[in-house]
């Protein structure tokens, strides 16, 4: 037997000591012993395809016999009857080959097959009644795959089936996403039934497509709201969603006999093989081995598809379902090196990709191995060689595409990175994503990923704002992986712009980050010439000065003595009589609220005390909340000047003013609505305020804080068994954070639409008071990006509190059963009307 | 939404084979019966990650700026030289939940801050007294015996660089 070395890259191999500390130890027991068959099958198993090295093919036939000729071996039968099936779950990409392994083995022993259907099945019925449908989209792939050794239409009932839920759901509401989501796994099925051994299905694929028509090519009213390009100016593409889309190239295949070139049919050579091995054995039939393998041609036995109920009406899992928009960071170049959205392969690609980023969110090591290896798993030529350079595309043959495996693959993980309203993970996976693709592969990744940002860069202007806030937090990230290169030569140009201008803004912002990241003197010495202004003297002080400390200002006296206090953590009296003294003198020089200047001084003795570092901050917040909780509820313009002396304090470094506010909101000395207002009332500055990023991180953290709460109230309120009198309790907190929230939303969209319809007084009095100069046209672009995320967040929070509360208990449900009261209150006691769910202790 | 008994690729959030062994050998060591709990079941819930391989100039902003991408933070204990109270190359991350913690693992784990790739593990939770180093000088034991040059740890290892410097003296003889 061959042995086997650990591959040397493998997402289980040895590559990676430091988390496999016992290694030494388990290298002398593989030397030892000989491996168990069963372990061999499960390991050719899970690496099956991985390699260009060998063909997948033989893998496949490999596995099948060892299967069918020891089936009657408890541990092989396990292993192979799991491991099939967990890879069709986990790794989306190897599912031909999966099946594969399956065709072959049914030609020599039906037995393994007909219980792995059973098994195929049982996941899928249980998936089917979780809502899981991403799951079940897998497995009826593979089932899909196997459709030529099932009995009768073997998938296409269900296919049928699953299309009828689709329309009751469509027909009981326009609004329906659940109806789109089963004909999404309708027309992802097909393209694999049609790849498979099967023939003669033409016609019901074609019925079926001929039905789908009209679900998947209307457009949903929420398309627009998940469109990634927010004005119609400077947009690559028509807004299409990805079903409508699969629509339209599944149509073309049908019209092309099903040709769906990129999809890979390891079977052809796989029953080739196993035909040309039964003619050799027939013809030395005398001889003594006269194995019993290969004894039937291939398909071999049709087995009966697995028993499927659909329940009436199908529910769905957790993840909330939005419309789905093709977004392709490589559309519109000269030379086409993704497929074109006509192309059905741009599809299919996508979905397995995006399947296995977002499946093994676990290991994104693995999962940037298996994206560097796309072209392992489809048809052998679909792509150009690896690391092929742009630039060489021009010089191969054009008579077929020229597709690059990296762009492909990058170009998935920014589809997630750029799903709206929310990817499936935290944006940090799909940078770690990137990341471990760049360190596996650099060569090849990197300049993908160059012309990646070059695309964003340049989509500045048009692209969701919030894709652009993402967009500029993954490059810092990134580039802090990578020794901040990054070729700024070839923006200079733009250093030109007008500050509010999108790519300068970009620029401002992605520098903020690089330095919050790292610090100030590192990133001026990654920078060109024209950029060192841009990283200003102030960036590079640990301790900004403190301003009292100036005679000339305001109050310098009584500033300095609350500093010295502070510092010397003096007690709250002992700091009055200067707050006194601030008072006094404001009311004499006419100040109209004295607790303004008085706050100022205050809070600004804090940040300079508290600058060395956020726990030294946080130390003195502690000492001082007192005074700092009071300030709010006597005035609500001292509460906002809270903010506005941390924010000059810091103000060449937003980073840390923005991280304070946040903390200032846990203990509840800010309010949301303060900041809120603080930002786009207090600062709005004719709007030009809505174009630094550190400002939108601040409202989106802020509005972040009080739907993620809201969030844990309504988790709260639906729990089930859940029964009066804390339903009550929960349900009035809903109502009144609720209300809360909707003001909050209401506050932003009523002082950004005044800019965003060029309307905003001030902005009219800019200038020249034409409001027609160039930047009031930006500011007012800004205004309608703005509008557009909030409203968009206002929406989504607002369904998801409708859908989460449709199966929640009414108000009035008692207990059938009475539980006895300390069981009662250790069940709920978060939950007994003081609701501090993660309320934030302040982060002490 | 992968809910497999076995996956099929490793899991990159699982407790650290040096904690596992940690509390392998403690329990071993001190052979009490009873204590028959798994090592990582104080893990289960656990929301506090320990970091390491942080270089000494590593700011409580930085970590922040980083590892709140995981999550909103609750607490960050930076670990200090038990004798100078400056920085000493680790720190404790508390998030609010044990996904977030995971979730760190995940993302976080082994990827770069401050250009040096770092280290995170799942941790039951700091107490007082953890935050500072163990090593015999103030700082981690790691840093006492390190041979290489590592400039954002202080140089040689502490040990290290005593012994190095005692021979010297001895070559070359006191006072130059």
């Amino acid at each position: 037997m061959a042995d086997y070395e650990r591959r040397p890259h493998g997402p289980r191999g040895g590559r990676k000591r430091r988390y496999r500390d016992d290694d030494d130890y388990d290298r002398r027991q593989r030397r030892r012993h000989e491996e168990p068959l069963f372990v061999k099958v499960r390991r050719q198993l899970l690496t099956i395809a991985e390699s260009a090295a060998r063909r997948a093919e033989d893998d496949a036939i490999h596995i099948a016999k060892t299967v069918a000729e020891n089936y009657g071996d408890d541990e092989i039968r396990g292993v192979y009857l799991e491991t099939a099936i967990d890879l069709v779950l986990e790794q989306p990409l190897k599912i031909p080959f999966i099946a594969a392994t399956v065709l072959a083995a049914n030609v020599l022993n039906p037995e393994p097959v007909s219980e792995l259907l059973t098994r195929a099945g049982e996941a899928l019925q249980g998936y089917i009644n979780a809502g899981a449908w991403r799951e079940v989209k897998l497995l009826l792939r593979f089932l899909g795959c196997l459709q030529g050794i099932l009995e009768g239409d073997g998938i296409f009932p269900l296919l049928e089936e699953i299309f009828a839920r689709a329309v009751d759901l469509q027909t009981a509401s326009s609004e329906d996403l659940l109806g789109l989501e089963l004909v999404k796994i309708i027309l992802f099925t097909l393209p694999y039934v049609m790849a498979s051994p099967a023939t003669r299905f033409e016609t019901h694929a074609t019925a079926l497509l001929e039905k789908t028509d009209i679900i998947a090519s209307t457009p949903h009213a929420l398309v627009d709201l998940v469109d990634p390009f927010c004005l119609t100016e400077g947009k690559p593409a028509a807004t299409e969603s990805v079903i409508s889309l699969m629509q339209k190239q599944l149509q073309g295949e049908s019209n092309r006999s099903w040709e769906l070139a990129c999809l890979p049919r390891p079977w052809k050579r796989i029953y080739e093989t196993l035909e040309a091995q039964k003619e050799a054995q027939d013809e030395g039939a005398q001889d003594e081995e006269e194995a019993e393998s290969a004894s039937t041609t291939a398909p071999g036995a049709k087995h009966a598809f697995p028993q499927v109920v659909m329940p009436s009406p199908v529910g769905h899992g957790a993840r909330a379902i939005f419309p789905e928009i093709y977004l392709s960071v490589y559309a519109n170049q000269d030379i086409e090196t993704v497929p074109p959205t006509s192309d059905i392969a741009s599809s299919l690609l996508r979905d397995s990709l995006v399947d296995t980023i977002n499946i093994l969110d676990f290991n994104r090591i693995a999962t940037a191995k298996y994206l560097i290896d796309v072209d392992c798993y489809f048809t052998p030529n679909t792509f150009v060689k690896r690391a092929t350079p742009f630039d060489r595309l021009r010089e191969l043959p054009t008579d077929r595409p020229q597709w690059k495996p990296e762009d492909v693959a990058v170009d998935a993980v920014f589809s997630q990175l750029f799903q709206l309203p929310c990817p499936e993970h935290k944006f940090i996976y799909y940078h770690s994503v990137l990341t471990e693709c760049c360190k596996i592969a650099p060569a090849a990744i990197a300049p993908s990923l160059g012309r990646a940002i070059r695309f964003l860069y340049r989509s500045l202007e048009s692209i969701d704002l919030d894709l652009s806030q993402r967009f500029l937090d993954w490059f810092s990230h990134h580039l802090s992986n990578f020794g901040f290169t990054w070729k700024w030569s070839e923006w200079i140009e733009d250093l030109g712009l007008p500050a509010v201008h999108p790519r300068m803004a970009f620029i401002t912002g992605a520098l903020d980050k690089e330095i919050r990241l790292s610090f100030a003197q590192r990133i001026r010495g990654t920078l060109p010439d024209p950029y060192q202004e841009l990283v200003t003297e102030g960036k590079e002080k640990d301790t900004p000065d403190f301003k009292y400390m100036s005679d000339t200002t305001p109050y310098s006296n009584e500033g300095k003595e609350i500093m010295q206090l502070v510092r010397k953590k003096a007690s709250d009296e002992e700091i009055q009589p200067f707050i006194d003294a601030i008072e006094e003198q404001a009311k004499s020089l006419g100040v109209e609220d004295p607790l303004i200047p008085s706050t100022d001084a205050f809070v600004t003795a804090i940040c300079f005390v508290g600058s060395k570092s956020l726990s030294h901050f946080l130390s003195c917040i502690e000492r001082n909340k007192e005074r700092l909780l009071a300030i709010g509820p006597k005035s609500p313009r001292a509460q906002r000047q809270i903010i506005t002396s941390v924010m000059d304090y810091w103000v060449d470094q937003p980073g840390i003013g923005i991280n304070i506010i946040d903390k200032l909101l846990n203990y509840t000395i800010l309010t949301p609505l303060s900041v809120v207002e603080w930002a786009l009332v207090d600062k709005l500055a004719a709007g030009t305020v809505l174009a630094k990023p550190h400002v939108f991180e601040m409202i989106s953290a802020t509005v972040g804080k009080v739907t993620n709460r809201l969030r844990q109230i309504v988790a709260a309120r639906t729990q089930p068994s859940l029964y009066e009198p804390q339903l009550s309790v929960l349900d009035e907190t809903l109502k009144r954070e609720k209300t809360d929230m909707q003001a909050l939303f209401r506050v932003i969209e009523d002082s950004i639409v005044s800019v965003a319809g060029g309307s905003n007084d001030e902005l009219m009095e800019r200038g020249d008071g034409s409001g027609t100069l160039p930047e009031d046209e930006i500011i007012r672009r800004w205004g309608q990006r703005w509008l557009r995320v909030f409203r968009r967040k206002a929406g989504v929070e607002e369904s998801f509190i409708v859908e989460a509360l449709v199966g929640a208990a009414p108000v009035g449900t008692v207990a059938l059963t009475p539980v006895p009261d300390d069981a009662a209150a250790s069940e709920h006691a978060p939950l007994n009307g003081n609701m501090d769910i993660v309320e934030g202790d302040g982060g002490k | 939404m992968s809910t497999l008994s076995h996956h099929t690729v490793e899991r990159l959030d699982r407790p650290s084979a040096y904690y596992v062994g940690k509390n392998k050998r403690r329990k071993y060591s001190h052979d009490e019966p009873e204590k028959q709990e798994e090592p990582t079941d104080n893990l289960k819930n656990a929301t506090t990650l320990y970091v390491g391989n942080l270089s000494f100039y590593t700011t409580e902003e930085q970590i922040h700026e980083l590892f709140a991408k995981c999550g909103e933070i609750k607490r960050l204990v930076m670990g200090l030289d038990r004798f100078t109270k400056t920085p000493c190359g680790f720190c404790f991350v508390e998030y609010y939940t044990h996904q977030d913690a995971l979730d760190c693992l995940k993302y976080i784990g082994g990827t770069k801050l401050d250009e040096r790739i770092i280290r995170t593990d799942l941790d039951p939770g700091f107490e007082e007294g953890r935050q500072y180093g163990r090593g015999k000088s103030g700082g981690q034991v790691r840093d006492e015996y390190r041979e290489e040059y590592d400039p954002g740890r202080g140089g040689y290892g502490r040990a290290y660089a005593d012994d190095q410097r005692r021979r010297e003296e001895e070559d070359y003889g006191k006072g130059r």
